[in-house]
């Protein structure tokens, strides 16, 4: 306890004494009313806000997943016709698929290498605000931009893969063009793009772990990997946990690399959930199918969130 | 009345925007009671239904000949039939230009601002190198083949490119099928329903795979939509590919291409002269009310309208493009009976600034085809069925053809009962 909790946490129950000698009512219902008009008129703004901005369009959405609409006439309800459709649309299990494929590939690949790096750089003695900016780096650069010279190095005849697998004789890849490398080959994009800005939460993190943990780790003689699995990983457990929530709910969500490098193919064999939705809704335009797939996709992750959390709430630190 | 007006051309072409301001200001005189506010935005599918929805979407706006038949269908595009019919000259329109704008009921709901037959666009300079005659584009596609061959021997460049994604892949077979005497959709006990799966369409496809594994010509790149199939020709990457004329445009202005690199025939023949068209109409927001939708359809006459048959106009047009480098000459499909149209293409020729010997077998070919339309019912999808069938065969050896067509059937058969429902 600091010193100045010390000196007022005799006053803070003194007076919380005197106060309940003379007003009975429970402490749960004065904290309710303390809170009530001063507190409502404090998070009016923000309530204001967050319901036209956010929880009104949620409904919208809900809304407009039972209608069929073209947004100039009435909407018409269709009860749950437009969920109905969107089971017996085939390319949907595809997609489904496709989907639960990139999220598995991303948390292979994707997951681990921030750590490592984030590890790799803090253990730098020097250089380490240069490897900071250069692991960042492609944080800065426009999605669509970067994607755009990733489509020229995955370019099977003119591309940069290519030329160096050829110089270095180990042939070439299909990258996007196969069924089989296209998936792989979009992970890869997404990891390098994404990396950074998680690299840098893993480094926050790990600049609050106590030297003096580490210290003491050495005099023990404990190996550099058994410091990082008695002193690192446990302190990250917390960070790692929610980093995992959040990459996975990510990943559902993927378009971007999509949309850009493969249009869904080669063979739809990369139409992602949030593609399918796009196609739903502007190039077919229905509005309606796109609403139902956004609300199914709300539901599974929010499930999928509460599971994940109530699952890992005893391991985590937070 | 105020109405709201896009395709303002960008400041990046000063000349042409000048003249589409000055056009605004002539039409204000002219009409006292409208006012015209003028945007540069451009059609885009992904932020119309947004601006549809919040009432921003101009009076007057410019899609795609791809998007009508499905903005019909959702009743997201005024009917204009009256207001067409009191035009100058509406008892003289070219029946196959107004197409793309007619409803299955008969109904007029866009009018065409440019409209072009698709064709075989080639590089002159890379057919030279093969030792090709570039004044001797192929006619067939066996010949199309045979030069593709040949300029992958002779060059190493990929002889010839076809788009396969975002849905320009299933647009491309399906003209390529119509050349091949064959149709997308049938219509059977009154419902159209899908008809790709017989001969032609199979012919395109083994005749890609034999491109792709057996001539092994057509490189390995095989996920690309029609824009970057144009970029790649512009950087002398490809021998020949699918496109409309008008892409010469872009190929000048938006990616520095050589004039001379660029030719174009008509769509190759498989046994039938057909082709499918492509280009842009202009269409009236579906809120507008009866004297905004007349203002409108006045506007769109005055100003993409009367170029096509007012020989004054079309001067005017034609200098200031000349004058801002855009392409005049480039030969389209006439919007008018020949009576009408023929003295504003004899003006047309006179300011022409592109090499009109290029256009010569692209304009001599279509004159002889017969212009296909889009599938009726939900082609986009189609088109969406068929981008896999064309992708299937193009990036994976084993791939069999008819398999890959009657998947496509099996998708788009309940899309089109569904769309009919």
């Amino acid at each position: 306890m600091t010193e100045l909790q010390q000196r007022q946490a005799p006053t803070r129950a003194a007076g919380a004494a005197t106060r309940s000698a003379y007003h009975p009512p429970p402490p749960r219902r004065r904290f309710r009313r303390g809170f009530g008009l001063g507190g409502l008129i404090t998070l009016l703004p923000l309530l204001l806000v967050f319901g036209y901005f956010g929880w009104w369009p949620i409904g919208q959405s809900v809304m407009l997943s039972l209608q069929q609409t073209n947004l100039v006439d009435p909407p018409t309800w269709v009860g749950v016709d437009n969920f109905r459709y969107l089971f017996a649309d085939p390319l949907l299990w595809t997609t489904l698929r496709n989907t639960a494929w990139f999220v598995v590939l991303a948390l292979i690949f994707g997951f681990p290498v921030p750590v490592l790096l984030a590890l790799f750089v803090s253990e730098l003695r020097r250089l380490g605000g240069v490897f900071r900016v250069l692991v960042y780096l492609p944080v800065l650069v426009p999605p669509v931009v970067a994607l755009l010279l990733w489509k020229w190095f995955y370019d099977p005849d003119f591309g940069l893969f290519n030329q160096v697998l050829g110089a270095v004789g180990l042939g070439s890849s299909s990258w996007l063009q196969s069924t089989a490398t296209a998936m792989p080959s979009l992970v890869l994009a997404t990891t390098w793009a994404h990396a950074g800005s998680t690299v840098l939460i893993y480094l926050a993190a790990l600049s609050g772990v106590p030297s003096e943990l580490y210290e003491a780790a050495e005099i023990d003689g404990a190996s550099i990997w058994r410091r990082l699995w008695h002193v690192t990983l446990p302190h990250l457990r917390g960070v790692l946990l929610i980093m995992l929530l959040l990459q996975i709910i990510g990943t559902f969500q993927i378009f971007t690399e999509p949309f850009i490098l493969t249009d869904g193919g080669p063979e739809d064999s990369t139409v992602t959930i949030l593609l399918l939705i796009y196609r739903y809704a502007f190039l077919n335009g229905d509005y309606g199918m796109a609403a139902a797939l956004s609300v199914m996709l709300a539901i599974v992750l929010a499930t999928l969130s509460a599971v994940y959390l109530r699952l890992t709430r005893k391991w985590s630190t937070t | 009345m105020t109405i709201t007006v896009a395709d303002l051309p960008p400041t990046t072409q000063a000349k042409s925007r000048q003249q589409f301001l000055d056009q605004v200001a002539a039409f204000e005189r002219d009409n006292p009671k409208i006012k015209i506010n003028a945007t540069d935005s451009q059609w885009e599918a992904k932020t119309f239904a947004a601006r549809l929805a919040g009432g921003q979407l101009e009076t007057v706006f410019i899609v795609p000949l791809t998007e009508p038949p499905g903005l019909i269908k959702r009743r997201q595009i005024a009917d204009i039939t009256d207001e067409t019919r009191a035009l100058p000259h509406a008892d003289k329109f070219e029946s196959r230009a107004l197409k793309p704008g007619t409803g299955p009921d008969g109904r007029i709901y866009g009018l065409p601002t440019s409209e072009w037959a698709l064709g075989l666009t080639y590089n002159r300079q890379l057919f030279t190198k093969a030792g090709l005659d570039p004044d001797k584009p192929p006619k067939t596609w066996d010949e199309v083949r045979l030069a593709a061959k040949t300029i992958f021997e002779k060059t190493g460049i990929p002889g010839y490119a076809q788009p396969t994604t975002n849905n320009t892949g299933g647009w491309t077979l399906t003209a390529m099928t119509y050349t091949h005497g064959g149709r997308a959709e049938k219509e059977v006990d009154g419902k159209q329903v899908p008809a790709f799966n017989d001969g032609p369409a199979l012919e395109v496809l083994e005749w890609l795979k034999a491109m792709r594994w057996e001539d092994d010509s057509i490189g390995r790149q095989h996920l690309r939509n029609g824009a970057d199939v144009l970029k790649d020709f512009s950087a002398g990457r490809i021998g020949m590919t699918i496109a409309t004329p008008s892409t010469y445009g872009d190929h000048i202005t938006k990616y520095n291409g050589d004039p001379a690199m660029f030719g174009v025939t008509a769509l190759p023949s498989g046994g039938t002269a057909a082709t499918l068209l492509g280009g842009k109409m202009a269409v009236v927001s579906p809120k507008a009310g009866t004297a905004e939708r007349a203002a409108a359809v006045k506007w769109i006459d005055f100003r993409y309208l009367r170029p096509k048959y007012d020989t004054t106009a079309a001067e005017e047009r034609a200098k200031a493009n000349a004058a801002d480098d855009i392409p005049v000459g480039i030969p389209a499909v006439p919007f008018y009976q020949p009576q009408v149209v023929d003295p504003v293409l004899e003006i047309e020729r006179r300011h022409a600034n592109v090499p009109l010997n290029s256009f010569k077998s692209y304009a001599a070919g279509v004159a002889t085809q017969d212009y296909v339309p889009e599938p009726p019912v939900a082609g986009q999808d189609v088109y969406a069925a068929l981008d896999v069938a064309v992708q299937a065969v193009l990036t994976r050896k084993d791939a069999d053809p008819a398999t890959e067509l009657r998947n496509a059937e099996e998708k788009v058969a309940p899309i089109l009962e569904r769309a009919q429902r």
